[in-house]
């Protein structure tokens, strides 16, 4: 079946490193740069991102997302460089078109902090299965309901489209026109939404149904089919990151 | 004993002009074998709804007259309490699916999950139900890929695995093909022998016969009948009612044959059987 995850499935330590863990290095690799506003700091941090997934084998599925940042990006860069208030110093001319020296240092701030944290999040979306993530956090006290909308979402959206194609199938059969000009699509995207919408809207009364007579209301304390993942180092990984921060802290205050 | 009381059953849905159940008294024993049969609409999905609390409680709407099942009165109780005396499994399989596992074993093990039971149990009740539904070999696929068969044998097992009382199944078989109806009606026979209660409206009427001690024939949301499949499947104005009766009832009747010494004509195969041969011989 398709998937709307990202999650690739791999056997590298980044894979076996506990969800929760994985959770902290986001906020972790946002903080670090903002205590320590260097561009030694935002490299290195980037650099051990970047790491971490070309050890997951990841890095490829990064491409696509990391092509439409630096789009965006190119255009800031752009822009503080040749438009900032502050610019003064001309680094470079291309024609009528002057870069100036503070804006592109300003860019550069913005770009690696970007860069950085789509680097902790590739991490976790890449290499967690969104299951599992959500267990842990049911483990860790939240509500298993929320945990279920947001598992669920991952599959009913895939079944949602396959019923569209399905539909559009149908009608293609009939001899329904559904490829070509934009506006020929949106003619034969219009009658789907009837069919889609209203099926999905009593689906969901009948799962909800479904979902009652099994207990999912229930006040039981809720158990698990699979044993808890024991994984090594998570402990010693969360306090590590939490001491850099607390030294980064230091460091900006008395240094 | 008895497990299941209905007194007086009235029930409207909210916005509906009109009663879906309209009176209805019956009762039924441990262990026994209900079908519920009527045309479309006659309101069979509706009363087994009735016996789980989705209706009222789900739905809302106008309530009357008092259910108890296995000693609770649903008006009284939550579904999530009900639905540890009483499974219940629905006519669709694709909306039973919960959508939040990635495997048939694990969405098996949903109900069991929520209602607390240990992690050694959940497996052996899993691997139990895998084996009487016979969906071993599928229950590392997605439950989304299943066929329509499939995914009613893991809709019927994920119930049955939460070891209900009171089984209450609403068409659970239409999606599979003729072996496989027969396959899943021999399971929940194996479960009614156990001495679990069966209640399942069906239309497919020579099932019906074969396998259920009584039946109960709704229209129009009243009871018309409540009795064995001979007595209710003999009935004049059976056609009336909208329900055909078993093919080897009508094949009797149009040659006028009676099991002996009563009023009733034959319901199985067997049973047309035994009359035509001792007939003929
Ligand atoms: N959700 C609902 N809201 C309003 N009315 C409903 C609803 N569900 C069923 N009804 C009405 O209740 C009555 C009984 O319907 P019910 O679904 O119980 O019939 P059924 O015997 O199960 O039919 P079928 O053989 O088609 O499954 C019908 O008149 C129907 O229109
Ligand atoms: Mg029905």
């Amino acid at each position: 079946m398709k998937s709307i995850s990202l999650y690739e499935e791999g056997t590298s330590f980044v894979h076996d490193v506990d969800p929760i863990t994985k959770l902290w290095y986001i906020p972790f690799a946002i903080l670090i740069p903002i205590i320590l506003p260097l561009f030694t700091v935002s490299f290195l941090l980037i650099g051990l991102s970047l790491a971490l997934l070309l050890a997951a084998k990841v890095i490829r599925k990064t491409i696509p997302v990391f092509g439409f940042v630096f789009l965006i990006l190119i255009t800031v860069v752009l822009i503080q460089g040749m438009f900032k208030p502050e610019n003064e110093t001309v680094l470079f001319q291309i024609g009528p078109l002057t870069m100036y020296k503070e804006g592109l240092l300003f860019a550069l701030t913005i770009t690696l902090r970007v860069i950085n944290i789509i680097g902790a999040f590739m991490i976790l979306v890449l290499t967690t299965k969104p299951s599992d993530l959500v267990e842990a956090l049911v483990r860790k006290g939240m509500s298993p309901r929320i945990g279920y909308v947001v598992v669920s979402v991952f599959q009913i959206i895939p079944e949602m489209m396959a019923t569209m194609s399905t539909i559009t199938d149908a009608q293609r059969a009939r001899g329904m026109e559904t490829e070509g000009k934009l506006l020929v699509r949106i003619k034969a995207f219009l009658p789907l939404l009837g069919p889609v919408v209203l099926g999905s809207l009593i689906n969901t009364k009948e799962r909800a149904m479904a979902l009652e007579v099994r207990g999912f209301n229930s006040q039981a304390p809720k158990t698990f089919l699979y044993e808890e993942k024991t994984y090594q180092f998570s402990k010693i990984l969360q306090m590590g990151m939490l001491l850099l921060t607390v030294a980064a802290v230091v460091w900006r205050i008395f240094l | 004993m008895k497990r299941i009381v209905v007194e007086g059953l009235k029930y409207k849905y909210p916005l509906a002009d009109s009663l879906a159940l309209n009176d209805v008294t019956f009762d039924i024993k441990q262990g026994e074998f209900i079908g519920i049969i009527g045309k479309n609409l006659a309101g069979k999905s509706t009363l087994c709804q009735a016996l789980v609390g989705l209706v009222p409680h789900f739905y809302k709407g106008a309530y009357g007259g008092k259910v108890f099942v296995g000693g609770l009165e649903v008006k009284n109780h939550s579904i999530a309490d009900i639905s540890l005396k009483v499974g219940m499994v629905f006519q669709n399989p694709f909306t039973q699916v919960t959508g939040s596992k990635m495997t048939v074993y694990e969405e098996i093990a949903f109900g069991l999950e929520n209602i607390g039971v240990p992690r050694s149990e959940i497996i052996e009740r899993i691997d139990s139900v895998l084996n009487l539904l016979k969906i071993e070999q599928v229950k590392d696929h997605n439950p989304f890929d299943l066929s329509g068969g499939q995914m009613q044998r893991m809709a019927i097992a994920s119930i049955i695995a939460m070891k209900p009382d009171i089984l209450v199944l609403d068409e659970p078989t239409s999606q599979l093909d003729p072996a496989g109806s027969e396959e899943v009606f021999q399971a929940i026979q194996s479960l009614s022998k156990q001495g679990i209660t069966v209640i399942l409206a069906e239309h497919k009427m020579e099932k019906i016969a074969q396998y259920c001690d009584r039946v109960l024939l709704l229209n129009n949301g009243k009871v018309v009948d409540f009795d064995t499949p001979g007595k209710v499947f003999s009935r004049e104005d059976l056609e009336e009612k909208g329900v055909t009766a078993p093919v080897y009832t009508r094949v009797c009747k149009a040659l006028g044959v009676k099991k002996a010494g009563t009023d009733e004509y034959p319901v199985t195969l067997e049973e047309a059987e035994r009359v035509l041969r001792g007939d003929g011989a």
